[in-house]
């Protein structure tokens, strides 16, 4: 319901310290899980995820609709601070893929949590899908970069690849994904 | 990599290690400038960012307990709760800012001033301080205006409370720009009407308070905006404007190293303000006690 979070966003931005906590209960449950796969370990997860949202409440009138929807928007600060927090302890994980199948990946779905909607699953079920459709070392490429805040030069020196390899891979990876996940952005909207 | 005059399709084809934030630093800034000026590049950015985002529900969920989401629920509501009420500024067009340390918002980037900070750390060296020392006294001043506000309207409790916290506030800040660990950076401008500033920087609670006087309004459409420059960063520290006097007064907090702050600018700049500056800044004051 986008038009319910730009309206949590202006009464956030107005000092609704109620729409706050609505705000957090839509969200916390995306937040936390990205912040966890960022951060790899649960000691800062919860300092994190709360660094999150009080971000949003004290930025919530710098939120532009024309820029992104508001869960590009949250999700932007989540991954910008749990990868902050990453780097400040230097404790960035090497290995980024879990070593996930694609078929793996889909039968994630449905493992998660009981209490999440139905509209996050369907999103789930989307996002997993057209990811398990990239290639393996296009994936990875993706996902070092995504989840783990490398550079397209530190991932080809993770991976041992030539840094235009690692270039083409991510540039592919992303025009899948954008087509593949056109629906839901227009979803966001 | 040499960056420099990056065409549009080399821009375009960084644009997905953009959205990731992947690339490395000199070539994030060239791809920067070339998309501030490209519509087509600002489009294909925000479906790109906008799929990036959607990588989080690839994400296994994994719940928090409920009892750790209602601490960090209660901790939020606590938090919000005290900041609902924002103490009033010193003047109507004071803003009360967090920094941001990685903006969103791609620029336009003036390739002499990223490439030659020592030049405009010169320039500023070479001018002559001039800050009103009033700014001290007018707050203290409103303070103990403050301070006889509530007195007298102590038992409006809803009043009382409101002034309580300006009174707090006032307190903050004159603790954060008197404090023993402040800094204070003063910045200068070679104009006729001579716009000046000071930068307080209260090291031991990451408070910063500018206040600046003779500010010209900004043009129609572009605002004014400070950083925080070390050697290797120009650090967004707000948007702002002046009152019709020119004086203004940005608050911020933000940690920053001790020995890291190397200057304080600021620039004239489209009115949402921009990633890095654009423009040679209107004034500016290195750190002299580095």
């Amino acid at each position: 319901m986008p038009t319910d979070d730009t309206a949590l966003l202006r009464r956030m931005a107005d000092g609704d310290e109620q729409a706050l906590a609505a705000f957090y209960d839509r969200w916390n449950s995306l937040v936390h899980a990205v912040v966890l796969r960022i951060l790899r370990q649960r000691d800062d997860v919860e300092d994190v995820v709360e660094e999150t949202f009080w971000q949003a409440w004290r930025q919530a009138n710098r939120y532009l609709a024309a820029r992104g929807s508001v869960q590009t928007w949250l999700l932007t600060i989540a991954r910008s601070r749990a990868l902050d927090r990453v780097r400040s302890v230097k404790r960035l994980r090497e290995d980024p893929l879990e070593g996930e199948s694609g078929e793996a990946l889909v039968q994630q779905v449905g493992e998660g949590d009981a209490s999440t909607d139905a509209e996050s699953t369907e999103r789930r079920v989307i996002v997993l899908a057209a990811l398990s459709e990239l290639p393996a070392e296009q994936r990875e490429a993706l996902e070092l970069g995504y989840y783990n805040g490398l550079s397209q030069s530190e991932i080809a020196e993770r991976t041992g690849q030539p840094l235009g390899t690692i270039k083409t891979r991510m540039r592919l990876a992303m025009q899948k994904l954008k087509g593949r996940l056109q629906i839901l952005r227009e979803d966001a909207r | 990599m040499n960056t420099a005059g990056m065409s549009h399709e080399q821009a375009l084809q960084a644009l997905e290690a953009l959205a990731l934030d992947a690339l490395d630093a000199e070539e994030r800034v060239a791809v920067l400038a070339h998309v501030a000026g490209c519509a087509i590049c600002q489009q294909e950015m925000l479906a790109l960012q906008a799929t990036a985002s959607q990588l989080a529900y690839g994400v296994k969920p994994v719940p928090m307990s409920s009892a750790q989401r209602d601490r960090i629920r209660t901790r939020l509501i606590g938090r919000a709760a005290a900041d609902r009420v924002h103490p009033p500024e010193l003047n109507p067009s004071a803003n009360s800012v967090i920094l941001v340390p990685h903006p969103e918002k791609a620029a336009r980037v003036s390739r002499h001033w990223l490439e030659s900070p020592a030049s405009w750390l010169a320039m500023a060296a070479s001018l002559v301080a001039a800050v009103s020392l009033a700014t001290l006294y007018q707050v203290t001043k409103e303070r103990d205006d403050i301070r006889r506000a509530y007195q007298y309207t102590s038992a409006q409790t809803s009043r009382a409370d409101s002034l309580r916290r300006a009174l707090e506030d006032r307190d903050r800040l004159i603790a954060n720009i008197t404090g023993p660990q402040v800094t204070v950076v003063t910045l200068a401008s070679g104009g006729i009407r001579a716009p000046s500033a000071r930068m307080f920087w209260d090291q031991s609670v990451n408070a910063w308070t500018f206040v600046a006087h003779n500010l010209p309004a900004p043009r129609t459409g572009r605002i004014y905006q400070l950083w925080l420059v070390t050697a290797k960063d120009k650090i967004n520290a707000g948007i702002f404007s002046p009152d019709a006097k020119g004086d203004a007064v940005v608050r911020a907090t933000y940690n920053l190293p001790k020995d890291a702050l190397a200057a304080v600018a600021v620039t004239d700049e489209p009115s949402a303000g921009s990633a890095q500056p654009t423009t040679t800044p209107i004034i500016v004051g290195i750190n002299s006690t580095r």
